[in-house]
């Protein structure tokens, strides 16, 4: 349980780059106009939706990890393809976890660019539509936006071992998404409309402009550095137990 | 707003089945639900409930299919044992509950296809599916029902999300390979920018009368007829007069809509209504031309709607088959892989796509096509018939040579414009026409004075100068020079003796010249070995002259209408393969009307009025071996399409029955074929665009010539 537990805290500090990135669309899904219950409604469903497109991608990446390696021994072939998935995950990790940093910034631009037509387009057009249902399509689509975080947590699965280990890996990481993304989204609007009436448009512009966001900015870059710290810690936990010959942690950390 | 017929997402012919939605408040055709899926995601704005509505349930759609993986998934990688039987059960029901709505919302278009078939008593692809996601969920539901351990909701998930995303692929496929028709067919929803006390205010095209001013951006398209009434630029004119070079657009120039502003920015004059353009009328043909299926196309069909059948009736045979040799659920998910492979949805698109791209091709040149079994007549011609006054020459006077004596060729031209500049004649016309063209300027003649049928006589800078025929001279008093007198009488040719101060100073030799680039067609009609036929209803002499010149290797003279109709039927009845017919629309109505394939030159209001099949841009005849060629290669393209699509579906079909392929494999090897199919025809058209360089048959030496000394 450990692990998950790790993974949970490294969604959790990790989802101040969901701030950046998908707190847009939580803030422009806004508040229901039937009352706050409805609104708390309408975020757990677009939230539900991500999660459920996370836990998907993990059953996926897990199985998909479990059919390269098969259920091998210890010195067979497919333990060692393990190992070298488990060594090319843990490289991604860190990779990506060192971007947070402000590392390799050059390959960061074409993510989202490259998100294609259709998901952007549908996204718009999901955002603004009427109905109980719509946040959960928005939240299923924009859970398959690219994002360097589900990366890195994906290759985790793949490297678990299982279908069920893969799911309850981005299940842990996809609920320490929830505290931000909820507060970023209509939950946290009351709150915010009383204290903080001029960092939620910077947020929602998500262009830092100004002296109260600077405040804010500090406040996202260290959660980014922590999250970065913790993606990084696992890649090398993650490298390090492909590089070593012990296959026991795997099913019971 | 769209004509009936041509898909409103990918302007494709409609078959049979046609869907219809309204997106933005307008009525829309689709020709297939991809292209349904794919328009209304595309254009619908964020106020369109439909769009809206279509994406949720996509995305609810995605969100149960997801779980059911999920859970499917944790089964099959054996996360239960036997211990947690109780779990699995519950799971299965679970599985039940989840792919139920799945059905409804993924598979309720495929099964309201599948309904409207069978009400036509057919079935198409949406059958295929159909029958195949709801045997999956059935056999699963009463696996169920009856506690039993297997079931296969994620097989019935699986093939309808394929389908559902196959179909969207396909439709955005076609799309791209479609976007050169794309301005051909903006006409009618263009917008312009209206001038209106020193406001500009975007209005639709339609709603412009004539002698509204409008603005045009650089780099925007022209929506209108007019006159440039200030500003420079230059204009790309290729898809209204088939010219490839820019056009410098000046105050006073005339304008097409359709076509594209340069560098600068021009305020227009409407000449027209915004309905009245010729790119609306343009755009209308092509749309026409479009929804017009060709004879291979609809045959592709009818073999489609035989195949259909068959499949399922392999599908029966090949359950029954395995169900006597294993377990039952084997044997249907053997004969599930049939259903779901042999969906013939790559044949259907291998006509019309080539096709569609071909007559976008030529669009882009200026040639208007009437549909694509004039492409297919086209790719099997064996003749070409010409006209020959106005299709292989000018159709006017031109000087050709001249001689002169004791003065310079310049000096003769000049004399000869201004004294031509003050006539009516037609060869004073055709004279003085010339000399504007070559820019030659002269000094005004005055006291100009035409005799009617033999001269006419000016002062030019206080000398008389004459000009006309050799008897008006002898009848002025004036000496010929020896060597002028002594030349013989050309029966091709008019002569013009040019003269002042008493004496003549030389002669000009007209005559309806050949088109420059009319050799070189000829030419590459005979390398592609298709024979060329002058039909004319000229005296002999001129047109036995054109044809050796240009090497046509028959011809006719002195021929009545009736008479070319007559000739043309006698030298089609003589070989194989169909007959085409080159004229100029206004004479030649009933010829190019009998012929397989009638081509107009410069009017394509013919084609309208159905006399022609094919229309040229004025001056476009160099286009025609270009237009040949790329009708051969359509029809290569279809025809190998075609052989691809089979024998894909031939191989995946024996895989299928042979039991090695799983339905979920199946169905994505489905849309590898129109994919493959897809892929080929843009690949074509890419093709196509790169053989544009040398489309045109250079023009040889200019009749002009004598001008540019």
């Amino acid at each position: 349980m450990n692990q998950y537990f790790l993974i949970f805290l490294a969604g959790l500090a990790g989802s101040a780059h969901c701030v950046g990135m998908c707190g847009g669309f939580a803030c422009a899904l806004g508040s229901d106009p039937r009352g706050s219950v409805a609104t708390v409604r309408r975020h757990l469903i677009y939230n539900l939706g991500r999660f459920s497109t996370y836990c998907f991608l993990g059953a996926v990446a897990g199985s998909l990890g479990l059919l390269l390696v098969g259920h091998g021994g210890e010195v067979t072939a497919a333990s060692l393809t393990q190992r070298l998935l488990a060594v090319v995950s843990g490289l991604l990790m860190v990779f990506i976890g060192l971007r947070f940093f402000g590392f390799f910034r050059r390959f960061s631009r074409s993510a989202v660019d490259s998100s294609g037509n259709f998901l952007v387009s549908a996204l718009r057009t999901l955002l603004k539509a009427p109905g109980a249902v719509a946040p959960l399509a928005f939240g299923v689509l924009n859970g398959f936006l690219p994002c360097p975080l589900v990366y890195a947590f994906a290759a985790q699965a793949a490297g678990s071992g299982g279908a069920l280990p893969g799911v309850v890996t981005m299940a842990a990481f996809g609920l320490g998404t929830f505290p931000a993304m909820l507060m970023m989204g209509g939950v946290g609007g009351w709150v915010r409309q009383g204290f903080h009436q001029s960092r939620i448009r910077t947020v929602q512009v998500n262009f830092p402009r100004g002296r109260s966001t600077v405040v804010r900015f500090d406040w996202r870059r260290y959660s980014v550095r922590m999250a970065g710290g913790f993606i990084v810690m696992l890649g090398i936990t993650t490298f390090v137990r492909g590089l070593l010959p012990m296959t026991a942690h795997l099913h019971s950390l | 707003m769209n004509a009936v017929g041509a898909c409103s997402h990918c302007l494709l012919p409609i078959g049979r089945i046609g869907l219809q939605r309204d997106v933005n408040g307008e009525a829309h055709q689709f020709c297939c639900y991809g292209c349904c899926l794919a328009y209304q995601v595309h254009h619908g704005e964020a106020d369109e409930p439909e769009a809206a509505a279509l994406l949720i349930r996509l995305g609810v759609g995605a969100f149960l299919a997801m779980s059911i993986m999920l859970f499917s998934l944790l089964l099959y990688s054996g996360t239960f044992g036997v211990a947690d039987g109780w779990l699995v059960h519950r799971i299965h029901w679970l599985l039940w509950a989840l792919a139920t709505p799945l059905i409804v919302i993924l598979g309720g278009p495929f099964i309201a296809g599948a309904w409207q078939a069978a009400i036509g008593l057919r079935v198409s692809s949406d059958t295929l599916v159909s029958i195949g996601a709801l045997a999956a969920y059935g056999y699963s539901g009463y696996q169920v029902a009856q506690g039993s351990g297997i079931v296969y909701f994620d097989t019935a998930t699986m093939v309808l999300i394929l389908f559902t995303l196959g179909r969207y692929l396909e439709a955005q496929g076609r799309v791209r390979a479609m976007r050169s028709l794309a301005p051909m067919l903006a006409a009618e929803r263009a917008n312009v920018r209206v001038v209106a006390d020193g406001i500009d205010a975007i209005r639709p095209v339609h709603t412009v009368q004539p002698g509204t001013i409008l603005r045009i951006f650089p780099g925007e398209r022209i929506a209108i007829d007019g006159m440039v009434i200030d500003g420079h630029s230059d204009c790309d004119e290729a898809i209204i007069t088939g010219q490839s070079e820019t056009q410098l657009k000046a105050p006073g120039a005339l304008v097409h809509a359709g076509s594209i502003n340069g560098h600068g920015q021009i305020w227009v004059r409407a000449s027209v209504a915004g309905t009245d353009t010729r790119w609306i009328q343009i755009s209308r043909l092509v749309r026409d031309a479009l929804a017009r299926k060709s004879l291979l196309g609809s045959t592709i069909d009818s073999a489609a709607a035989i195949f259909i059948p068959f499949v399922l009736l392999l599908a029966a045979g090949t359950v029954w088959f395995w169900s006597t040799r294993g377990p039952f659920e084997v044997a249907l998910l053997i004969g599930l892989a049939v259903l779901v492979v042999a969906c013939p949805c790559s044949l259907g698109l291998a006509a019309p796509l080539t096709t569609a791209i071909g007559i976008g091709q030529a669009a882009r040149r200026g040639i208007l096509i009437r549909g694509g079994g004039v492409l297919e007549q086209l790719a099997r011609i064996r003749g070409v018939a010409f006209d020959k006054t106005g299709t292989l020459t000018q159709g006017k006077l031109q000087p050709v040579y001249v001689v002169t004596d004791d003065t310079t060729e310049k000096d003769l031209l000049h004399c000869a414009t201004a004294l031509a500049s003050g006539s009516e004649h037609s060869i004073a016309r055709a004279i003085a026409e010339q000399g504007r063209v070559n820019k030659i300027s002269v000094l005004p003649a005055m006291e100009i004075r035409a005799h009617p049928g033999a001269g006419v006589t000016g002062q030019i800078d206080g000398v008389l100068c004459a000009m006309g025929s050799r008897v008006f001279m002898k009848a002025l008093g004036w000496t010929i020079p020896e060597k002028l007198s002594a030349m013989p009488e050309a029966p091709r040719y008019t002569l013009v003796y040019i003269g002042w101060g008493g004496r003549v100073h030389g002669m000009l030799a007209l005559n309806d010249t050949t088109l420059p680039e009319a050799k070189g067609v000829i030419k590459a009609l005979h390398e592609h070995g298709v024979e060329t036929l002058l039909l004319s209803g000229d005296r002999k002499g001129p047109v036995a002259d054109v044809a050796s010149a240009l090497g046509v290797s028959t011809w006719q003279a002195e021929l009545t209408p009736e008479g070319k109709v007559r000739a043309l039927r006698e030298w089609a009845g003589k070989r194989r393969g169909s007959i085409a017919m080159v004229g100029d629309g206004l004479n030649d109505g009933p010829v190019l009307a009998s012929a397989a394939v009638g081509i107009a030159v410069g009017t394509a209001t013919d084609l309208a009025k159905e006399s022609a099949d094919i229309t040229l841009p004025t001056g476009g005849l160099g286009s025609l071996p270009w237009l040949v060629q790329l009708a051969k290669r359509v029809r290569k393209s279809i025809l190998a399409n075609l052989a691809w699509a089979l024998s894909y579906n031939a191989v995946a079909l024996m895989l299928a029955v042979t039991g090695l392929l799983k339905p979920v494999v199946a169905a994505g090897l489905m849309f590898g074929s129109s994919v493959l199919v897809v892929m080929r025809s843009l690949r074509a058209g890419h093709e196509s665009a790169s053989i544009e360089a040398h489309r045109r048959i250079p023009a040889e030496a200019s009749a002009a010539h004598i001008y540019s000394t």
